[in-house]
C-alpha cells in the first residue's frame, strides 16, 4: 500500500470521498462530543448507530463501487445455501482507478475500526455497558465492511493473475503456432 | 502490502489489446455458466455520472438487480429454478449495471426490497407456503429500524430511566434474535443465520404497531387487547418459517423460545408506564 499517494494527482471523485469520510467522522465525532451536550443516552445511541449504519451503506454501495471498483454481497441459492459473491471491475478500469481515491478508501476504513476498538477498550475500562453496546454495534459494521472488501480485493487480484497467465499462455501458443506455420 | 504490486503492473499497448481479446472470449464463453467472481465491463462512459443522494441505510446484501419484481424467488420450485438461472445469466450480463449504476437506483432498490420483505413476512400471501424461498432476499435494515423504533417507543413511554429502557430493549431484542437463531441451528434446523435474524426482526413489525398504539392511548384494557392481537399476529407471521426449518418433532422446541421472546416484549409494552 502506498504510504504517500502520487503527487500531482487529484481526487477523481471528491464528492464521493467526502461522503465516505463524512459519516465515519460524524459517528466518531458525535460519540465523543455528545457527552458534552446531551444528557440522554438514547439520543447518543440512536444518532451514533444511525450514522454508522449510513456509513456502512455508503461504503458498501457507493464508495466501494466508485473509488475502488469492488462490490460484495450475499445470496441464497436454490439449495438454500448462502453464497458470498464478490465482484470487481475489469482490469483496465481497475488500473484506471485514481490512486488517491483508493488510498483514502482503504486507510479510512482501517483507521475507523482501530479508533472504535480504542473507544471500546476505553468504555470497558470504565465499566460503561451502554457505551460498550454502541461501540460494539459500530465496530461490527466497520469490520463487516473491512472483511468484505478485503476478500473482494483478494478475489480481484486472483483474477488479475489468471488474466495475466492466460495472456502469457495465449501469446505463447500463438507464437508457437506461427512458428509451426512458418515451418 | 502487495497493493503496491498491483499499482505498478504496466499495461503496454500489446498486452492491453490481448487483455481486451481475452475478456471478449471470456464474456462469450462465460455466458454459458455463472462465475462466482464476475468481471464487469462498465458501459461506454467509464464513469457513470453519480447523482449523490445521502439517503440512509442498509446493510446490504445486494443481489444483481433482478429483472422481475423481488417476489419472483418465492415462486414454486420449477419456475424458480428457471427464474434463478435466468437471473444468473442476466445477473452476469448486468453486473456492469450494479457496479456503475447511479446511487439513486441503489437506494430505490434497497428500499423496495425492505417493503417487499415486510409484505412477504407479515401479510398473508401464497409465498408463505414455501418459507425457504420467501425470505431469499434477506436484509437487515428492516429489522434494524424496527428494533430501534420499538426501543424508542418504549423509552418514550417510560417516565423514568429512559436510557436504561432503550438500552435494555435494544440489547434484549438483538441478542434474543441471535440466540433464537442459534437455537434453531443447534436443533438441526436448515436456516441461514442472517435469514433467520432478518425474519425475526421483520416479525417484530406488528409489535411495533401495538407499541405505538399503546403509547398514544393509555388505557390498560386497551393495551392488553392491542398487545394480545399484535402478539398473535407476530407469532402467526413467524410460525411457518421457523416450523419449516426444523424437524417436525422439534417444532415446539424451536417455536417456544420465539413465542417467549415476543410475549416478553408484549409484557414490556403493557407494563411500561
Amino acid at each position: 500500500m502506498d504510504l504517500n499517494p502520487s503527487q500531482g494527482e487529484n481526487y477523481a471523485n471528491p464528492k464521493i470521498c467526502f461522503f465516505h469520510v463524512l459519516f465515519k467522522a460524524g459517528a466518531l465525532a458525535f460519540y465523543i462530543l455528545s457527552a458534552l451536550f446531551f444528557d440522554s443516552f438514547v439520543i447518543i445511541f440512536v444518532v451514533t448507530v444511525l450514522l454508522s449504519a449510513l456509513d456502512f451503506w455508503v461504503v458498501k454501495n457507493v464508495s466501494g463501487r466508485i473509488l475502488v471498483g469492488l462490490r460484495w454481497w450475499n445470496e441464497i441459492d436454490d439449495n438454500g445455501e448462502s453464497v458470498w459473491k464478490f465482484e470487481c471491475l475489469d482490469q483496465e478500469s481497475l488500473a484506471r482507478m485514481n490512486k488517491k481515491d483508493s488510498w483514502l478508501f482503504w486507510w479510512t476504513l482501517y483507521l475507523t475500526a482501530v479508533v472504535w476498538i480504542f473507544f471500546g477498550i476505553f468504555s470497558l475500562i470504565r465499566f460503561q455497558a451502554d457505551y460498550l453496546l454502541v461501540v460494539g454495534v459500530c465496530l461490527t459494521l466497520s469490520i463487516a465492511n473491512i472483511v468484505g472488501f478485503t476478500k473482494c480485493r483478494k478475489d480481484a487480484k486472483k483474477q488479475i493473475q489468471q488474466f495475466a497467465s492466460q495472456t502469457i499462455a495465449n501469446r505463447f501458443s500463438s507464437t508457437i503456432q506461427s512458428a509451426f506455420s512458418v515451418v | 502490502m502487495s497493493y503496491s504490486e498491483r499499482d505498478t503492473v504496466p499495461l503496454n499497448q500489446s498486452s492491453q489489446s490481448d487483455i481486451d481479446e481475452i475478456e471478449n472470449l471470456i464474456n462469450y464463453t462465460v455466458q454459458s455458466g455463472p462465475a462466482t467472481v464476475l468481471p464487469a465491463r462498465p458501459p461506454s462512459p467509464p464513469r457513470a455520472s453519480i447523482p449523490v443522494s445521502s439517503s440512509p441505510f442498509l446493510p446490504s446484501n445486494l443481489p444483481p438487480p433482478p429483472q422481475k419484481p423481488p417476489s419472483v424467488p418465492a415462486a414454486s420450485p420449477p419456475p424458480s429454478t428457471n427464474g434463478q438461472q435466468q437471473s444468473n445469466m442476466t445477473g452476469f450480463g448486468s453486473p456492469p449495471n450494479t457496479l456503475t449504476e447511479p446511487v439513486w437506483d441503489t437506494v430505490k432498490r434497497d428500499l423496495s426490497r425492505i417493503v417487499s420483505n415486510l409484505k412477504l413476512v407479515v401479510i398473508p400471501n401464497p409465498f408463505r407456503e414455501d418459507p425457504g424461498k420467501a425470505l431469499r432476499d434477506w436484509d437487515l435494515w428492516g429489522p434494524f429500524f424496527f428494533i430501534v423504533f420499538l426501543g424508542l417507543i418504549l423509552s418514550w413511554s417510560a417516565s423514568v430511566k429512559k436510557s436504561e429502557v432503550f438500552a435494555v430493549a435494544f440489547a434484549l431484542l438483538a441478542t434474543g434474535a441471535i440466540i433464537l437463531t442459534l437455537n434453531v441451528l443447534l436443533l438441526g434446523g436448515h436456516i441461514i443465520f442472517f435469514q433467520s435474524l432478518s425474519l425475526l426482526g421483520y416479525c417484530l413489525f406488528p409489535l411495533d404497531i401495538g407499541a405505538l398504539i399503546c403509547m398514544l392511548k393509555d388505557n390498560v384494557i386497551l393495551k392488553i387487547v392491542v398487545v394480545c392481537l399484535t402478539l398473535a399476529w407476530s407469532s402467526w407471521a413467524a410460525y411457518p418459517f421457523i416450523s419449516m426449518a426444523v424437524n417436525p418433532r422439534r417444532k415446539a422446541l424451536a417455536l417456544y423460545p420465539v413465542m417467549l421472546m415476543y410475549v416478553s416484549v408484549g409484557f414490556l409494552i403493557i407494563a411500561i408506564d
